[in-house]
């Protein structure tokens, strides 16, 4: 993974202290609240309903066990003893006090972390597929490439106050899992027919209150010109992008009201003035950091494809999460691990300080210390052998880490909602934990098969809601909450924005709604292997309505 | 009150400052103003708002002594944008001012992207302009139109050479 040099090292020192000045001007005074929030946002300090939250950056969901424990030390020493993973794969903090914020930056800093562009209106962590650098299907390790934006982008003059916010996702393969079609700029990596590097470039997706998928204006843009192609579409968004009103600002409406050929016109005639320029990224450079991200040296541990079988057939609980949770590397002796962070009846994507110091051990006994974070809300132990996996999955067993229920009806996306933040309208988690403590059963889950449920506290949808294949989305109607159901939503390569079935279910209703919904598919299903979203796209919505709203129609 | 920095200090008499309307002093004026009053001689000082294409100025610039663009909020940054359109792409030599809401923290990322005059109305921004205790980051993860080191790694980094 990639480590800070010397240049890296004194930046974020000199960023520390930069914050640290504007906290002070404006604990005395010297900056009115008004001019300070988009401060303290770009450093991703947040006032929520209860106290301050402060997300940090795990750009592109990858962090090694010294920064986990770092993590850890942060949640114990400053807040309440857990951290909340993202949707974006960071991680954030509920409650530390503002006058502590500088030293936890500093904490952050000795480990090579962050809290830069988290948040405010400028180019926020980058993000990418969390099984890069051991996915099969990959065409290139899309990290590198998420470094250089990173840093390209970091404290960037002129895009440091752009309309709203602006989110990158990279992807590396064909499979999308970097959900890049509901990012502002989507690049997936391919090869052209020469076999050069380049990406196919998005625009224009995002989700909030107009949910709307990405158009691509690139089939292929060579590797070298990544940071003169993205100079050029911020140039055009930051000049043109909508400032009236802060629901219309996001490229994505640019892209809608401008068209996407007369917009991406305008960015391809900005980019022939600058394509030749010192953005240009000379092919060292992108070895150089390339090579940050070369593989760990993975020896061959065949004996485990033996020791696999044998374990499997002794332990159906072990059977079990392997089935759910281990998924197949590109070495035949090793495997990818997803470690849930979505037990029956717990706070989605929550982990406590014990759990972050138990998977950084991990992590660096059986996984070449490398963890990833998913957008999904879970961890990701990237390179394990399989020889390896019964003695980690014993020691997640301890730590309550083991829940296999990768990809299944628990596995919930959750935003923090009412009970932490100051823009929800209504709770997500506890309707998260109803709905996983009414699914819990194993047997149950497993018969249902892949499925999404995606759930978001108010209408700005960071519980990504709209790809759910289930989405439910909570709002206020006469001061009580509501919640709006939507089915056919996916965030993959066949992405989909899902649609709304009618009025919506009180919180005493919403898990009854989520069952009858389940069993309609059930009910519905050629057979065990036509999944919830794939049984949805064949029969669309009506069954499913007609079920949901069966006896108000009688009643009618 | 508001006074002009740059980075020689604050400016004395400063002609062009926003409101000063004596009859012989020269105007700042509007882009379409501008445009029609290119012909004349007396010198001109065009002041831009943030929807206005600056690329309309190429015909007249050589002969505009100052070019001011306006920040209607702290957080509108178009004219960070506007700025580095005129410098790289027009070429633009002259004057180039931030006027309208000029609070400390922009300072050195306008510095970055070319201006290199400021007024100011914000007091504390005016005490801290005026000790030199600007708040940037004197290194770089990206180029522009500012002077700086390229001896510094990879091709997209700088390191700011600072004056005096």
């Amino acid at each position: 993974m990639y480590r800070y040099d010397e240049f890296d090292h004194a930046f974020v020192e000199a960023r520390v202290n930069q914050f640290s000045d504007q906290v002070a001007r404006r604990l005395s005074g010297e900056i009115s609240e008004d001019a300070f929030k988009p401060l303290r946002l770009m450093n991703g300090v947040y006032l929520q309903l209860h106290a301050y939250m402060l997300r940090v950056a795990i750009p592109y969901g990858t962090l090694n066990g010294r920064q986990m424990r770092k993590l850890a030390h942060i949640a114990r020493t400053y807040d309440r003893g857990y951290g909340h993973f993202t949707t974006r794969q960071n991680i954030q903090y509920n409650w530390p006090a503002l006058s502590d914020i500088p030293a936890i930056l500093k904490e952050l800093a000795e480990v090579e972390m962050h809290a830069i562009q988290t948040s405010g209106n400028c180019i926020r962590n980058v993000t990418a597929d969390h099984f890069a650098g051991a996915a099969a299907d990959e065409v290139a390790d899309p990290r590198p490439y998420a470094e250089i934006l990173r840093q390209w982008s970091s404290v960037h003059p002129e895009f440091s106050f752009l309309p709203r916010k602006f989110k990158i996702a990279v992807t590396g393969s064909e499979r999308d899992r970097a959900a890049i079609q509901v990012h502002d700029i989507g690049l997936q990596l391919k090869k052209d027919e020469e076999g050069r590097l380049g990406f196919a470039v998005w625009i224009g997706g995002g989700q909030g209150r107009t949910p709307i998928l990405a158009k691509k204006i690139r089939d292929f843009l060579p590797e070298a010109d990544l940071l003169s192609y993205t100079t050029a579409i911020m140039r055009v968004y930051n000049l043109h992008g909508r400032r009236d009103n802060k629901y219309k600002a996001r490229i994505k409406i640019l892209v809608h009201e401008t068209g996407v050929e007369q917009l991406s016109a305008e960015i391809e005639a900005e980019w022939a003035h600058l394509k030749d320029g010192e953005l240009k990224l000379p092919d060292a450079d992108i070895a150089a950091i390339n090579t940050y991200f070369a593989p760990p040296a993975l020896t061959p541990r065949a004996e485990g494809w033996g020791e696999l079988a044998a374990w499997k057939k002794s332990d159906p609980g072990f059977a079990e999460w392997v089935g759910r949770n281990v998924a197949p590397h590109r070495h035949p002796d090793y495997a990818m691990v997803t470690i849930s962070l979505k037990p029956i009846g717990g706070i989605p994507g929550d982990a406590s300080a014990d759990q972050m110091d138990a998977v950084a051990r991990l992590a660096q006994e059986f996984a070449h210390d490398e963890i990833r974070v998913t957008h999904e809300q879970n961890l990701v132990l990237p390179h394990v052998a399989l020889s390896d996996l019964e003695p980690l999955y014993r020691a997640l067993l301890t730590d309550g880490l083991a829940t296999a229920n990768a990809g299944l009806i628990t596995d919930i996306i959750a935003c923090p909602g009412l009970d932490y933040c100051a823009l929800a309208n209504a709770r997500s988690i506890p309707v998260a934990q109803e709905i996983s403590n009414r699914f819990g059963d194993p047997k149950r889950q497993a018969e249902i098969g892949e499925l999404k449920i995606k759930i978001s506290g108010c209408i700005n949808a960071c519980g990504h809601h709209h790809v759910g294949h289930i989405g439910i989305l909570g709002v206020e109607k006469k001061g009580a909450e509501l919640y709006q159901i939507s089915l056919g939503g996916s965030g993959d390569e066949y992405a989909s924005i899902g649609q709304i079935t009618g009025r919506g279910f009180e919180p005493g209703e919403i898990t009854d709604a989520i069952e009858t919904i389940v069993d309609t598919y059930l009910a519905n299903r050629t057979d065990t292997d036509e999944s919830f979203i794939e049984c949805y796209r064949r029969i669309g919505a009506d069954p499913f309505k007609a079920a949901l709203y069966s006896s108000e129609a009688e009643a009618a | 009150m508001s006074v002009i920095w740059t980075q020689n200090g604050i400016v004395e008499n400063d002609p062009w400052i926003s409101g000063g309307e004596g009859a012989d002093s020269p105007k700042l004026l509007p882009l379409a103003e501008a445009l029609d009053h290119a012909q004349d001689n007396a010198p001109f000082g065009v002041v831009l708002q943030p929807a206005d294409d600056v690329r309309a100025l190429a015909p007249i610039l050589e002969r505009v002594a100052i070019v001011a663009l306006t920040f209607p909020a702290f957080s509108d940054g178009r004219g960070f944008s506007q700025a580095m359109l005129l410098r790289e792409r027009l070429g633009y030599k002259g004057e180039l001012r931030a006027v309208g809401t000029v609070l400390l923290d922009q300072v050195p990322l306008m510095l970055r992207t070319g201006f290199d005059s400021f007024e100011v109305h914000h007091a504390p921004t005016i005490e801290r302009l005026v000790e030199r205790r600007l708040p940037g980051i004197d290194l770089h993860y990206q180029p522009s139109v500012d002077r700086t080191d390229t001896t510094t790694g990879y091709s997209w980094r700088r390191t700011a050479i600072l004056n005096g």
